[in-house]
């Protein structure tokens, strides 16, 4: 006989809300990395290619913004110490964003701005705002409100104004209302998405788990306040110049306050790292360690290029290209590749052996993936994503489709490690 | 490693069956990790009062870790009735890991 009294452990959010969007991540990851070896020759050329703007929106939301809905669905009660508001809306948020992300691409794959474009956005926004209602309700649910939670709250809203500010420029294609063409206007939607949602999501959640997997007592909220404002307001800044006072040289001034965030949260990082009681790092605390390191690729490269354009007048297309590049199959891709492998084994482990567990024949939740996949899959990864970025900067074809061919390695190894913890199943005795 | 006992005897022998209780995240037992803060015995009625921490109330293990006290106290205590009672006053910190535990996790 037994029972627990006192405080009940909070209930987790449910596999079978979070399995789904890490399987069609995984999944998006492999097409992107095919699209990039098929349409190969479109890195040759001007960024507003379709082909290039069906595999950017694939990484964007197929990749980027599915694993980390479904990892948020876990995180974010841990990071407001609160219950998930709705689990049923959560199952819908995955259901629309589902449907509408193949829609969308497929709309700009073959530059179909009509249904396909049209439907896929609204879709892919009707999701979004089911995951705003989602954690908004939860946030204010819970009773503490901490930094990390004003920062996920922060980051929805942009994931939000960039979903609607995107599906008004698929409209502005045939019915045509903004004033300008729409390419006028992606550097907003694509700056709105990548600082605000991705940026910021990242760093927030980023600040709670880094110290919680080194068993770190490091903390520090102010510097953390400072990083949150730095970041929104250079974004702010970056939105009123761009409407109000359009100057290159200008907007060197958002770019180095989003400049400054990043390198306080890589020092915030390093306090965090020094101050750590557990002294072995695993390979993907590495790579997701690196990839914090990862973002300031990017920063730099916009900054050379406001540099480049305010003495020469004009910017390469192809630097603008590695920017994205950078971004989505730098950055972004790396801290999921690293953090894939510390929050999914987890999760399914739960699902496995919750009811087991005093068992003492439970495997630990690291040895649930191949290691040796892992580590083949991080070389065949930073070695694509250099020789490619290479290949979109010298514009030599042979680097592009070598680049291509290991990142589709990776993304085939990766999947196959999502996919063997996913199957997993407690041995029979 | 300080657990509030009024039994220390039996509380080794609880001690000892807890150490084979992981929290999986971190990789470290129930017992170095600090969580296990008082375990108190009774013999009219036969009754393990266990009072225990986790190291957030929304650890997403909480629950398993739980349930692996509660089965371990169990078994190794099968004529007594078993409590384990959760609290977050005073809330973890790493300070709580024993030199073993810190030993463990830098091995």
């Amino acid at each position: 006989m037994f029972g627990v009294t006192g405080t009940s452990p909070a209930k987790t959010t449910s596999y079978k809300v979070v399995l789904p969007f890490y399987f069609y991540a995984a999944l998006s990851l492999l097409v992107a990395s095919f699209f990039l070896f098929t349409s190969d020759r479109a890195f040759l050329h001007h960024y507003f290619h379709p082909h290039l703007l069906a595999i950017t929106h694939l990484m964007a939301l197929g990749w980027g913004t599915m694993v980390i809905l479904g990892a948020s669905h876990q995180l974010v009660p841990v990071l407001i110490e609160g219950k998930l508001y709705s689990e049923k809306l959560a199952h819908a948020s995955f259901i629309l964003a589902a449907v509408g992300i193949p829609l969308l691409v497929y709309g700009f794959y073959f530059f179909d701005m009509g249904h396909p474009a049209k439907w896929g956005g609204r879709l892919v926004l009707l999701s979004i705002l089911a995951y705003l209602i989602n954690v908004g309700v939860s946030i204010g649910q819970s009773k503490k409100i901490n930094v990390q939670a004003v920062y996920v709250a922060t980051s929805v809203g942009w994931l939000f104004i960039t979903g609607t500010f995107g599906l008004m420029l698929v409209y502005n294609f045939t019915f045509p209302f903004l004033g300008y063409d729409s390419i006028h206007f992606l550097p907003l939607h694509v700056h709105a998405g990548v600082v605000g949602w991705f940026l910021l999501l990242v760093l927030g959640v980023a600040s709670r788990l880094i110290p919680m997997f080194l068993i770190s007592k490091y903390q520090n909220d102010r510097l953390l306040w400072v990083i949150y404002f730095l970041v929104n307001g250079g974004l702010l800044l970056y939105i009123a110049l761009f409407y109000f006072a359009p100057n290159k040289i200008l907007s060197a001034i958002p770019i180095g306050m989003i400049f400054a965030a990043i390198v306080l949260f890589i020092k915030l990082c390093y306090a965090i790292y020094k101050k750590r009681i557990r002294r072995q790092v695993d390979d993907q605390m590495k790579v997701s360690l690196l990839s914090v390191a990862m973002i300031l690729a990017p920063i730099l490269l916009l900054l050379a290029v406001v540099v480049y354009v305010a003495y020469n007048g004009y910017g390469g297309a192809h630097i603008t290209l590695g920017y994205g590049f950078l971004i989505f199959f730098g950055w972004l891709t790396a801290i999921i590749l690293g953090m894939t492998f510390k929050t999914l084994p987890f999760i399914v482990w739960n699902k496995v052996y919750h009811k087991r567990s005093f068992s003492g024949q439970t495997p630990n939740p690291k040895d649930m993936f191949d290691a040796l996949i892992f580590k083949i899959m991080s070389v065949a990864y930073l070695s694509g994503f250099v020789v490619f970025f290479v290949g979109i900067l010298t514009k030599w074809l042979p680097l592009i489709q070598l680049g291509a061919l290991l990142l589709i390695a990776s993304a085939v190894l990766y999947n196959w490690n999502v996919i063997k913890v996913l199957i997993h199943k407690a041995k029979q005795k | 490693m300080n657990v509030k006992t009024n039994h220390p005897e039996q509380c080794q022998k609880a001690l000892s069956g807890l150490k084979n209780v992981y929290d999986p995240e971190i990789d470290l037992n129930v017992v170095d990790l600090g969580l296990i803060y008082e375990i108190l015995f009774s013999d009219e009625p036969k009754k393990v009062n266990c009072l225990m921490t986790l190291s957030t109330q929304f650890c997403p293990m909480g629950e398993s870790i739980v349930d692996s006290v509660k089965y371990s106290l169990e078994s190794n205590f099968p004529e007594s009735e078993v409590e384990v009672t959760l609290t977050f006053d005073p809330p973890w910190t790493a300070d709580c890991i024993s030199e073993e535990g810190r030993a463990h996790l830098n091995s």
